[in-house]
């Protein structure tokens, strides 16, 4: 590949770029990659063989956690110059237009690693080009509205991606059957992550969990407390590449099962890359939960505050997962915000297969339904809860919602907030954008 | 001695999309708050099914691999026994491709008609040229007048129904009523059964499907009551339920026809 080539088609996406700026079309990131890709498809292999490491992350949840997570940790290597797609851009013309955008003038991209998350069925298509050091795989959940079996085409089509980068290390769930048999008869070195046994009933993955391979290597997490402010601690032990690792104390400043795994992805790579263990958990400790994620909001009026904990609730297994953190905080209170827009779901059923129930044990001190299924809510609630909290409140909403909650609040309280997307986003806006990240 | 029902759930491990097992919930708890023990029995794939020992079905709806499979375990372990239940007036309740698979021969994901469990007289065919997508949406419909009717009966003290079902559906295939066969309920908004008429779900003695599936009970807690209703009559002819509140369930089925009754 002529290297000559790449200027002109760079400063063209360049141009383009700050053309649909100026013209006021939004950031522009899709239409150059597209145009490029589409005209010059070897340019995405130029661009991202300047890279020496390059990092692949797929699954159906987690890819921006466990990216975000690895980019913090890599970035305490004071040498690390990390590239990462933005979150979403994870198709190949956006991942072409990310490479595009941060390449120099010249068609030079002046990094040390690159950790992209590839959305699942992109990974096939792009496996040769990327040449990733690495794939790590979070899990492959089901989608309860799944009637034609498509999660059977998304194993097949990361097992496929897999299969063209025989070299490649491979750093998979280990409790989801699914994402640990993906490099059963393909020759790559396999790293599982997991969870220890007693955690497993809170998992929401479908078959025999613990299916990786006896006398295989990887890392578990034990001792595992999400504490009241939702950080979590654990222990990680395990083999990679023959080195015995023991770190008895990990945290994440994220909440919950989910983030263990995606913190002990980001560790195996980084032990995979050459780092050493203390450095690699104090770079987990310096990742901040992106939006919805964890993230707090605070709302202050006069010298009254109230924070909100946002948890984005996207699935059943989200759901019921958010759920189980809650269980052990004191007089919870809690905001449950369903929309059922496109980007939620226009189908509610999914709230039947979450696991409300898991509230049940829980010391509720007031909970609040909102959105546009805020009724819907409630009835899943009532049936859920033995002994409900009183009558509950249903405003559909989210701004008076948003009032009752701060009037019912104490100053210095944290309620919690589970919204799904578009409720998410409205909430978010309506907050304003105090945001503090704790 | 409080009253008691045995409900048998079909193949939960394997026809469980759609939030299906909220039916479940929903049957489990009223029962709970009307006072009727309920237990609740899974009968998977390779056990044998026994008549006189349910008194009301329900089946979900699943992949399209889980329900061929389904077929082929049905018909050898479980049809005789279920078919004489339901012939002597046990409740059936089938969802979305629970609904399809009851009938003579439902739809793949491919096309393909295939073989069903034939417990109700209707097949369900690939979409010809009157649909071009899947039927997805809310769906609204009026409940047939004399299933509405017996519906009122069922409670102690009279009280206002809603005489409207509210639910969500998402199919492709285009299911027909053969004789014998009555509409559950008439369509105000969405599909239903098939694009060509417009009338969703339906019942044949006490079988009963439907294309909404998920939150079907939850949101219609009239129809949960009546198939429990259905069941105790069979033990005691004179039975009747007591008129739970449900203020939070109507508060979101009336929601649900004012947002969701124009197409
Ligand atoms: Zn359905």
């Amino acid at each position: 590949m002529n290297q000559l080539l790449l200027i002109p088609i760079v400063a063209f996406a360049k141009l383009l770029t700050l053309a649909l700026r100026m013209s006021g079309r939004g950031s522009g990131t899709a239409l150059p990659g597209y145009l490029v890709g589409r005209y010059f498809p070897f340019v995405l292999e130029a661009l991202v063989s300047q890279v020496p490491i390059v990092v692949a992350i797929t699954g159906t949840n987690g890819k921006t956690t466990s990216q975000t997570m690895l980019s913090a940790v890599l970035d305490q290597m004071p040498e690390a110059r990390v590239l990462r797609n933005k979150a979403g851009a994870n198709l190949s013309q956006g991942i072409l237009s990310e490479l595009l955008k941060q390449s120099n003038a010249l068609g030079r991209l002046d990094f040390t690693h690159a950790v992209l998350e590839i959305e699942e069925a992109t990974l096939p298509r792009i496996a040769t080009l990327l040449k990733p050091t690495i794939i790590a795989v979070t899990n492959l959940y089901r989608d309860q509205l799944d009637a034609y079996g498509e999660i059977d085409r998304t194993e097949k089509l990361i097992r496929d991606g897999i299969a063209q980068c025989p070299s490649a290390a491979v750093v998979v769930n280990g409790d989801d059957p699914r994402t640990s048999r993906l490099t059963q008869g393909l020759g790559n070195a396999t790293y599982y992550v997991s969870l220890a046994p007693e955690y497993a009933r809170y998992l929401p993955y479908e078959g025999q969990v613990n299916s990786r391979i006896p006398g295989s290597e990887g890392l578990e997490a034990t001792n595992i407390c999400i504490n009241p402010d939702l950080t979590t601690d654990f222990s990680v032990q395990g083999l990679i590449r023959g080195e015995t690792v023991h770190l008895p104390q990990a945290k994440t400043l994220s909440p919950g099962f989910f983030h263990v795994y995606n913190g002990l992805t980001a560790i195996a790579i980084a032990y995979l890359l050459g780092m050493d263990g203390a450095t690699a958990i104090a770079g987990l400790q310096t990742f901040k939960p992106a939006f919805g994620r964890g993230e707090i909001l605070t709302r202050r009026q006069g010298d009254r505050l109230v924070n909100y904990r946002l948890l984005l609730v996207k699935n059943p297994a989200s759901f019921s997962l958010s759920l189980e953190l809650l269980r052990n905080i004191p007089a919870l209170k809690l905001i449950l915000a369903i929309n059922d827009n496109t980007a939620d779901s226009k189908d509610v059923s999914w709230l039947w297969d979450s696991e409300l129930e898991r509230l049940n044990p829980a010391d509720i001190d007031w909970i609040i339904c909102t959105g546009i299924r805020a009724k819907d809510m409630a009835v899943r609630l009532k049936y859920a809860l033995d002994a409900p909290p009183g009558p509950i409140p249903t405003v559909e909403s989210i701004r008076q919602a948003i009032d009752l909650s701060f009037e019912k609040a104490s100053p210095g309280d944290t309620v919690f907030v589970l919204p799904t997307y578009t409720a998410m986003l409205e909430f978010r806006k309506l907050m304003g954008k105090t945001l503090d990240i704790v | 001695m409080p009253p008691s029902l045995t409900i048998t759930h079909l193949y939960p491990d394997h026809l469980n999309l759609y939030g299906d097992t909220g039916n479940l919930i929903v049957l489990r708890r009223r029962c709970q708050w009307m006072g009727i023990d309920c237990i609740v029995k899974v009968l998977s794939m390779g056990e044998v099914a026994q008549a006189g020992q349910s008194d009301l079905y329900f089946m979900g709806g699943g992949q399209d691999t889980d329900q061929v499979a389904v077929v082929a375990d049905f018909h050898q372990l479980k049809y005789d026994a279920i078919r004489a239940d339901t012939e002597a007036g046990v409740p059936f309740l089938g969802v979305c491709g629970g609904y399809q698979l009851m009938g003579h021969t439902f739809l793949m994901g491919n096309g393909e008609e295939t073989r069903g469990l034939g417990i109700i007289n209707v097949s369900t065919r690939a979409p010809g040229t009157e649909v071009k997508q899947r039927c997805i949406g809310n769906l609204i419909a009026e409940i047939n007048p004399t299933t509405y009717a017996d519906m009122q009966t069922m409670y102690a003290t009279p009280r206002e129904i809603p005489r409207t079902l509210v639910g969500f559906e998402n199919h492709s295939g285009q299911t027909y009523l053969g004789e014998g066969v009555e509409p559950l309920a008439k369509t105000i908004a969405g599909f239903g059964n098939n694009a060509a008429a417009a009338y969703e779900g339906a019942r044949y003695k006490n079988v009963f499907g439907s294309y909404m599936h998920g939150s079907l009970l939850p949101k219609n807690p009239h129809f949960a009551d009546y198939l429990i209703g259905l069941a105790l009559r069979r033990q005691q002819p004179d039975a009747t339920l007591p008129a739970l509140a449900d203020t939070e369930e109507l508060a979101a089925h009336s929601y649900a026809v004012q947002r969701y009754s124009q197409k």
